[in-house]
Formats: C-alpha cells, structure tokens, sequence
C-alpha cells in the first residue's frame, strides 16, 4: 500500500512539475465534478493516460496526435448517434475549405506504385512500436476497408466497393476532381466518414494519391479488370 | 412421474444461471449458446478456433497461474490467496465479470491488472521494477498466468462491473467519451472499427459495441491469440487498438485505460463472458 502510494504520488508530482500548473494534490474523487467530456480530456492530457512528449513521424509530438480539431470534435461529438442536419453542414463546410488542389491540375500517376500504396498498412503507428519511414513509405491502406481489385479477396467492408472505378465512371475531368476531393478530405462529400482525410492530414502526399488515382481509374489497373474464373 | 419431471423442469432452468452450475459450462459451451442465439459474422468467423477450443493453450496459462496464485512468492514471501478482487480476500469466482470496480483501500477505480500489481506489490512486497510486476505481456509472464487463472474463474458468468459508486460511473461515463473519441492522423476512434455488426478490415469480421451478444467476446480476454501464439490482456487489447488508430500510446494501468474498459465491459453487461477464449 504505501510503496503503491509512493509510486502514485511520485507519478503525480512528475507530471505536475512537466504541467506547472497543475496540481498533485488533485484525488480520483474529483472525477465525479467532471462532466464525462471534461473527465475524458483530463484522462489523456493531465492523469498520465498517454505519453505525451513521444515524438511523431510528422515530427510533432503525441500532445498534438491526441488534440482534436474542428471536424474530429464534432464528429466525436456524435457519439453513437448518426448525423444531424446542422453537424453535417459544419463539418461540410469546414472539409470545403480545408482543400488543396496541386500545381498543374489533377493528373493520374503510376497504377503500380498505386496498388503498391493501397495495400500498404504501414505508416505513423507510435508507442511501443515506432514506423520508421526513413526504412519504408507509408502506406494509404485502402484494402483495410474497400474492395478494390476484384480478384484480391482480403479486402475490408467498411467503406464501399471501388471494383472497377474507372470503368464505370470514367476518367472525366469533373470525375477525376470528385475522386481527387475524396481522397483529400471526404468529409467534403461525406460529413463525419469513417475515411481518413488522407491529403488534409498529410498521410499521403500530391503525389502519392495522383498514383492512387491511377490504380482507381487507369484502365490497365486491376481494379477495372474482370473478375477472373477460380481456379480452385 | 411425467407430472414431476414437468415441474421440476422450470427449477432446474432457474438454478441453471447459478454460479456453480455455469462454471461446469466449458467456453465453447457458451460461445456456443451465443452462436445459437443470435446471427453474428463475428462470433461465427472461424470454425477452425472454436474447434481448437478445447484444447485452448491458454488452459496451460491457467493451470500455471492457479500454482502461482498460491505459493509464498516475493520479499514478504506471501501468497496472494488474501488479495481481495472485490468479492472478498481470496474470493475468485465471479470476481473478473464484476471488474472494473471500486475499491475502497486505493479510493480508485481498478480493473483486474491493477488490482492485481497492487496486491503483488502490497500483499507479497514486489516493487513496480521486479520481473513478476513489470513484465506484462506474453503467455510466459507471472502477470498473463495470474490473470488468466482468475479470469477464468468467471467463465460463463455475466458481465456485471458495479455501477454503485459515483467514481465508478464516472470512470464508464468517461470511458464512453474516450471511445468515441476521434484524434491522430487518421481521424479513427474506436467506434470506426467497432460501430456497427457484420463489417470487415481486410478479412478480419469485427464486434460492434453495440450488438452485446458478440461485444462480450470481443471483451472475452485473457484469450489466446492464435495470430501471436500468445495469451493477451485487456490492457494488450486497448494498446494494440491505440496503435492501429495512429493515436499515442495509452500508459497501462492509466485510469484513461480503466475508463475504456470500464466502458466496455458495461457495453457488454448481462451477456456471458468466455474464459480463456480463443481469438484470430
């Protein structure tokens, strides 16, 4: 018990020295004057709930991963209910804004280092084990969620199907800025998607989704093949 | 003699949901009794684990910990058969599927990792640096032994964390936040992965939160994961999914990681949990 104690009220005094302000003397039994939210955010920022000073690949720290901004604190703000009128028109209107086209226009780039990009997991994990991007490009980690080459059948269903994109819609000039917007921040179409904001949040560079955007619409790409006949 | 077989039948389904009688069910039996009931993906996804269930290796990891959790261990050279789990000194059954809970000693909120440490620390004088205290994870440390001997003694058992104690609720209110918490570069909270029945990642069928008849074997830890060829924690489980979403790492034993599992567990209340389970 008292070592126990010891440990808690060292832990304490450490955080409250990092802190300044804050103050060691603060029990548990304040918890129950906070309101969920208020508790929540005490939880991660101030009652040693994550390590805060690891740095991140973007070089920032985790203080700066665990901080919400406009569109993750209204959303979040949804709990488990689904979208209101208000909300998505907030959230609309902040993804609008938040849009980059690049220099030169939108363009397809290499349908190859796109697949390679879709099926890639890798990229900006933190805490006890570190993705090192100087050793490996991070990846968009499309299959995580949507069907993409028919013929690949580990894909994930929480977004909707891409099987055959570009055959299907083509690769007009209003559709290749659509899919670019998507990519970028989808909220822009889907307020409070589960998708990442892949350009805003700069986990993939111009670049990088210009051969994602091969792979969805270059007629060579896997994704607008056939489904071939199983062998099995 | 039909007459009495008749009436009879009516107590023998009430004492059916006795404790002595539910912990004769073997996990399969109760993930088998969900899979009858409900239509769940995610508790159906693989044949091949429910089949291996019987001979789960986490049933070694049990066996290994009930050894440990009675001989004389550490510098005070004492047993943990006084550590109270909230249930009483010593008490084991039923004690898991009631965790997180209050505890007046430490005036916090606890789930079975941090009970535990306590009491190894209190009870048998280990410091957080000694092996037993420190390493966490892993099939082969003191900690995943103890933990999955006294979770399974709550096989079959409904979840049932008390809600009593203002901190208590204050913790699963909290917890609830954190869950639906988007941050980090891939705007993910756990409800992303976890909101909804019947939805993959890559080949993997994922538990919604709120489907309580799969979400408590989605809870069901300590499990052996046949993907790790280890037994995993809770605390294992909510770093794992901290890292995945790109947000930083959760401390173990944080009262951040309580209140998630406090949230958790009350998500899956009332629903029987199965330990050891088996997990992809």
């Amino acid at each position: 018990m008292t070592k126990h104690k010891h440990i808690l009220t060292h832990g304490l005094a450490a955080i409250a020295l990092t802190l300044g302000t804050y103050s060691a003397a603060v029990s548990a039994e304040d918890y129950t004057k906070m309101t969920p939210k208020a508790l929540a955010e005490h939880l991660i920022f101030k009652a040693g709930g994550f390590k805060l000073d690891e740095a991140t690949q973007e070089g920032t720290t985790v203080t700066e991963r665990q901080t919400q901004d406009g569109i993750q604190k209204a959303c979040s703000a949804l709990g488990s209910k689904t979208i209101d009128g208000d909300t998505a028109a907030k959230v609309n209107a902040m993804a609008r804004k938040s849009i980059v086209k690049p220099d030169g226009g939108i363009k397809l780039g290499d349908w190859k280092k796109g697949q390679a990009l879709a099926r890639s997991g890798f990229g900006f994990r933190v805490g006890h084990r570190d993705d090192d991007h100087s050793k490996r490009e991070p990846g968009g980690n499309c299959y995580a969620c949507h069907q993409l080459d028919p013929n690949e059948i580990a894909f994930g269903t929480l977004g909707p199907s891409l099987a055959a994109y570009g055959k299907t819609r083509g690769t007009s000039e209003a559709m290749l800025n659509y899919a670019y917007e998507v990519i970028y921040n989808p909220h822009s179409y889907f307020p409070c998607t589960y998708m990442p904001r892949f350009g805003h949040n700069k986990v993939l560079t111009q670049e990088q989704i210009s051969h994602v955007m091969a792979y969805l619409f270059d007629p060579e790409s896997p994704v607008n093949q056939e489904l071939k006949p199983q062998s099995w | 003699m039909l007459r009495r077989t008749l009436f009879a039948l009516p107590m023998a389904l009430a004492l059916g949901t006795t404790a002595s009688a539910e912990s004769d069910k073997a996990p399969e039996d109760v993930l088998n009794e969900l899979i009858n009931k409900v239509d769940s993906k995610y508790l159906t996804q693989s044949e091949q684990n429910i089949m291996m269930m019987p001979d789960n290796p986490a049933y070694w990891t049990v066996d290994e910990g009930e050894e440990l959790f009675s001989e004389p261990r550490g510098p005070k050279n004492a047993s943990l058969e006084t550590c109270d789990f909230g249930k009483g000194p010593g008490v084991l059954d039923g004690a898991y599927t009631e965790m997180p809970r209050f505890f007046a000693d430490t005036g916090k909120v606890m789930d079975l990792e941090t009970r535990l440490i306590h009491c190894m620390m209190t009870i048998q004088g280990f410091t957080k640096d000694d092996a037993p205290v420190k390493k966490r994870h892993g099939s082969g440390s003191d900690m995943m032994k103890l933990q999955t001997y006294i979770a399974s003694k709550s096989n079959g058992q409904p979840w049932n964390p008390p809600m009593d104690h203002p901190l208590e609720r204050a913790m699963r209110d909290a917890g609830k936040e954190l869950f639906y918490r988007r941050a980090g570069s891939f705007d993910f909270s756990c409800k992303t992965c976890h909101g909804a029945t019947g939805k993959r990642i890559r080949a993997s069928v994922l538990p919604s939160v709120e489907f309580p008849e799969e979400w408590t074997k989605a809870i069901s830890w300590p499990a052996y994961r046949v993907g790790h060829q280890n037994v995993r924690s809770s605390q294992h489980r909510v770093r794992g999914c901290y890292w995945q979403m790109r947000q930083g790492l959760v401390k173990p034993g944080s009262d951040a990681s309580i209140a998630l599992i406090s949230f958790w567990t009350d998500a899956a209340r009332g629903q029987p949990a199965i330990l050891p389970d088996m997990k992809r």
